[in-house]
């Protein structure tokens, strides 16, 4: 009797996708995995981790879809969204539906082209599988949160958001710069930047606080998509353990690529910073917390054993460092000030809020966040509830309203120019005006949202042209939480407050 | 209460104490089973059972699924076994080990050297057929003062002398199981012992010239793996980077010059970082990883790199291979830790083995 094939030759027999190209050239074939200057000696050395086979994946992942749907099903047949903490919950799934499903859409799109161009069959193997992943977490999220979509508002024009709304932008612009860039450049961005470095910090504050919140069912796609998400995060590793250990002439672009893309996914997480300090009613950890543990810590290890490759940690941590203690605070200032085209609601965090952030952040919160809110809070009862009239610059970068504050004076916005071609540009920070730098000619071809609405781009001159072309349904989607038809949606779910009208007449 | 599991492919048997999960026990044993977040969430380490029963501990239903449970599947990083086990796991091949029976064994000392200041060398006569090993491997030994406890070391003897075991015991500041060794141990005395364990050895199916690095008495399993290599004819060049700190500790001097005269493909290379500056010391000085690095010119690609020792040393040895394009798969390694190292610091998932 023949001897049983081993797991690693077994997967060798079912996954055989590599040959010589005879009748075209290599090159021709596989046109776009040289130009970045990534060297590569011998593809044969990419190691596959999982050596998961196509029959498997079915197998498993369809296994995975009965799961989440008998639990997703039995969420919306026990009315699950009465059982959340608070409606203001509600707005973090917004923010998750909005700005991160098509995330992983745009995802599935990038490890789709990567699955098919990139030389060596490992890598295209591992990529095709992540592409189908990253699919399936689109359309699970997106199944998941239909439920809330049927009681409440700011969930039903997502996708077309994505693509037009300020805050929007900025996880979108992350996602377009780095399925632009090469595949190898891709996988640093997305592989190894956002699944590896920073995926912690962006499902930790959501899932956990879905679990917090009382939301089962995000928590249940939340385990179902971490079932994939060490095979991502393992690939990320891969690919750049690849890279460098292929070429010593790739160690430079690859740590070029870290900086670049440590700095744009740091500045997407300011989102979700913002959403962890202030829109979960009951919060598991703080955003600075989070930062401590799944950046400081575990990423310390992560760059102690990448010094050996000659690989240092990415520029800007001292920044990040410092900052950590006034990004969620700054950015939830920020979506106050334009809670009118948001499609998500804002508003000013109660006592025992503003005790909590006091205690998570001792240093900074009651001498400079607290009266900036308490002031805020006046102006609301007095019936002047403040709204920023005006638009806000943008960071040719990063796309975030330019609000964040110099580090050694918390009175004076960071602000930095540069000049190409005649032309002058700004950034939020040094992080975003060096990216700029290197590569004008990509970024001079940013869709900024502000400059699109003032080139009349996006619909008309007033706020209500704008909003129309943004497909809100203005006072039902945008502005506070407090008089909003979801506050009394939820009320009347408690059994407090008055019915509220027919969703649908809205 | 323990379970014998065996895993495949390799064949190796590994104990598992009660209460201890499959991965616990295998990384401790030396065994490299994937695993990424170690609690049950991602099913990295996903395995077959092949045979016996296990309990799935916290597994998440999404990372280990029903049917997948039905068909024999478990976690290793949550999977305690109930019975003796067979498992598959997801691991290379090492066409190099060889496999050998735990046993235990009764000795007696017949002769303790004292090789250095800090370096004892205990000989331990072993009757019948004495132990099979492979040479690099090391040998649990009950230290008869400490009551059943157990402190590892690698057997510094050729596998041709399978009746006389000799380990070199470094004296470990503060260690109990070291200074019992060094200040209560008679020529005479009975010691027992279990082994062969470990899976540091030499890999000679693969090309490329071995380069050994070893500091302290790490410098025990370098002895076994080179006299064995070379009773067995190995022809690659092969070149030993001993460091010590002084003349008085830089011991077995005579037996490696001796081999570096009689073989032109073997060359010895003792290294004293801490030498009085005007001594009559003619070799070279400075840190091992740091001699290195000169002696190869930062350039060491296309060898093999065996290393064993101080885990500091071992760590700053990686360093300046990997600096020099030397990379994990060429990379062997026997870190000496001490009882003081178990807490150690966290890693990253970077590498396997490192």
């Amino acid at each position: 009797m023949s001897k049983r094939l081993n797991l690693k030759e077994r997967y060798k027999h079912m996954t055989r996708l590599g040959w010589e190209t005879t009748y075209q050239s290599m090159d021709d074939v596989f046109p776009y995995d040289t130009y970045e200057g990534i060297k590569v000696k011998d593809w044969d050395a990419w190691e596959d981790p999982f050596r998961m086979t196509m029959d498997s994946y079915w197998k498993y992942q369809g296994e995975k879809e009965k799961k989440l749907y008998a639990i997703i099903d039995a969420f919306a047949q026990n009315n699950g969204h009465t059982n959340l903490s608070d409606g203001r919950y509600l707005n973090a799934l917004k923010l998750f539906l909005q700005g991160v499903t098509p995330l992983e859409y745009q995802a599935h799109r990038g490890f789709a082209h990567n699955g098919r161009h990139m030389r060596g069959e490992g890598a295209r193997v591992a990529c095709q599988m992540q592409s189908l992943d990253e699919l399936r977490h689109a359309q699970t999220q997106i199944h998941t949160i239909s439920h809330y979509n049927k009681h409440f508002n700011g969930f039903h024009e997502f996708p077309h958001w994505h693509d037009r709304v300020w805050y929007l932008s900025v996880p979108k612009s992350f996602f377009d710069d780095a399925r632009t860039a090469g595949p190898f450049e891709f996988m640093i961005a997305v592989g190894f930047s956002f699944e590896y470095v920073l995926t912690n910090l962006l499902f930790v504050p959501f899932m956990s606080g879905a679990a917090f919140n009382g939301d089962l069912s995000t928590v249940t796609f939340g385990f179902s998509a971490q079932s994939d998400e060490a095979r991502h995060m393992t690939l990320g590793l891969e690919a750049m353990k690849f890279m460098l250990e292929q070429h010593e002439d790739n160690v430079p672009i690859v740590q070029r690529w870290i900086d670049k893309w440590t700095w744009r996914g740091y500045k997407v997480l300011s989102l979700i910073a913002a959403m962890q300090d202030y829109m979960l009613p009951e919060s598991p950890m703080s955003w600075k917390e989070a930062w401590e543990v799944y950046f400081e810590e575990n990423g310390g290890a992560l760059f102690n054993d990448l010094a050996r490759y000659g690989i240092r940690p990415p520029k800007y941590l001292e920044v990040c460092a410092a900052e950590k203690d006034h990004l969620s605070h700054q950015v939830w200032g920020v979506l106050y000030n334009y809670a009118a085209p948001a499609a998500m609601h804002t508003w000013i965090p109660d006592d025992r809020k503003l005790d909590w952030l006091s205690e998570k952040y001792p240093d900074t919160f009651d001498k400079y966040y607290r009266p900036r809110f308490l002031h805020w809070r006046e102006m609301e009862k007095q019936g002047k509830r403040f709204y920023n009239g005006s638009l806000p610059m943008l960071c040719q970068l990063c796309q975030i309203p330019m609000a964040f504050t110099e580090m050694d004076d918390f009175t004076q916005t960071c602000f930095r120019t540069s000049e190409y071609k005649d032309d002058k540009y700004h950034f939020c920070s040094d992080g975003c005006k060096d990216i700029f730098d290197y590569e004008p000619e990509k970024y001079v071809q940013a869709w900024l949202p502000v400059h699109q609405i003032y080139q009349g781009n996006c619909g008309g001159p007033t706020l209500d042209d704008v909003l129309k072309w943004y497909q809100f349904n203005v006072g039902s989607d945008n502005f506070d939480y407090v008089g909003s038809e979801d506050e009394a949606r939820w009320n009347d779910l408690q059994g407090k407050g008055e019915k509220p009208a027919d969703k649908s007449a809205a | 209460m323990s379970y014998q599991v065996v895993i495949e492919p390799l064949g190796e048997t590994i104990e598992v104490e009660e209460e201890q999960t499959i991965l616990d026990a295998a990384l401790r044993a030396g065994i490299y089973i994937p695993h990424a977040c170690g609690h049950g969430l991602c099913s990295t380490c996903k395995i077959d059972v092949l045979e016996g029963d296990v309990e799935h501990g916290d597994a998440s239903p999404f990372a280990l699924m029903d049917i997948e449970r039905d068909e024999g599947k478990t976690l290793a990083c949550c999977a305690i076994p109930t019975s003796d086990l067979v498992i598959e796991a997801d691991i290379d091949e090492d066409v190099d080990a060889e496999s050998h029976l735990v046993r235990d064994f009764t000795g007696v000392v017949t002769k303790i050297d004292t090789f250095s200041p800090r370096i004892k060398g205990i000989f331990i006569a072993i009757e019948d057929d004495g132990i099979e090993f492979q040479a690099g491997q090391y040998i649990n030994l009950k230290i008869p003062g400490l009551g059943d406890e157990y402190r590892a070391f690698s057997i510094a003897s050729p596998p041709s002398e399978n009746n006389l075991v000799e380990l070199n015991v470094c004296l470990v500041k503060g260690g109990k199981g070291t200074e019992w060794l060094h200040t209560q141990l008679k020529v005479g005395d009975e010691l027992k012992f279990s082994g062969p364990y470990g899976r540091f050895h030499a890999h000679t199916s693969e090309p490329g010239p071995m380069l050994f690095l070893a500091g302290g008495s790490g410098l025990s399993c370098m002895k076994s793996i080179i006299l064995d290599l070379m009773q067995k004819g190995e022809k690659r060049p092969i070149t030993l980077m001993y460091g010590a700190r002084n003349q008085d500790e830089l011991y077995y001097w005579d037996l490696f010059r001796e081999l570096d005269d009689e073989y032109s493909n073997f060359t010895y290379v003792p290294i004293l970082s801490d030498e009085p500056k005007d001594s009559a010391w003619t070799g070279l000085r400075g840190l091992v990883p740091t001699v290195a690095d000169e002696y190869y010119e930062g350039q060491f690609s296309g060898k093999k790199a065996y290393m064993c020792g101080p885990p500091p040393m071992i760590d700053a040895c990686i360093t300046t291979l990997m600096r020099g394009r030397l990379f994990e798969r060429d990379m062997f390694m026997e870190n000496f830790y001490t009882e003081a190292d178990r807490d150690t610091k966290p890693a990253s998932p970077l590498f396997k083995s490192i």
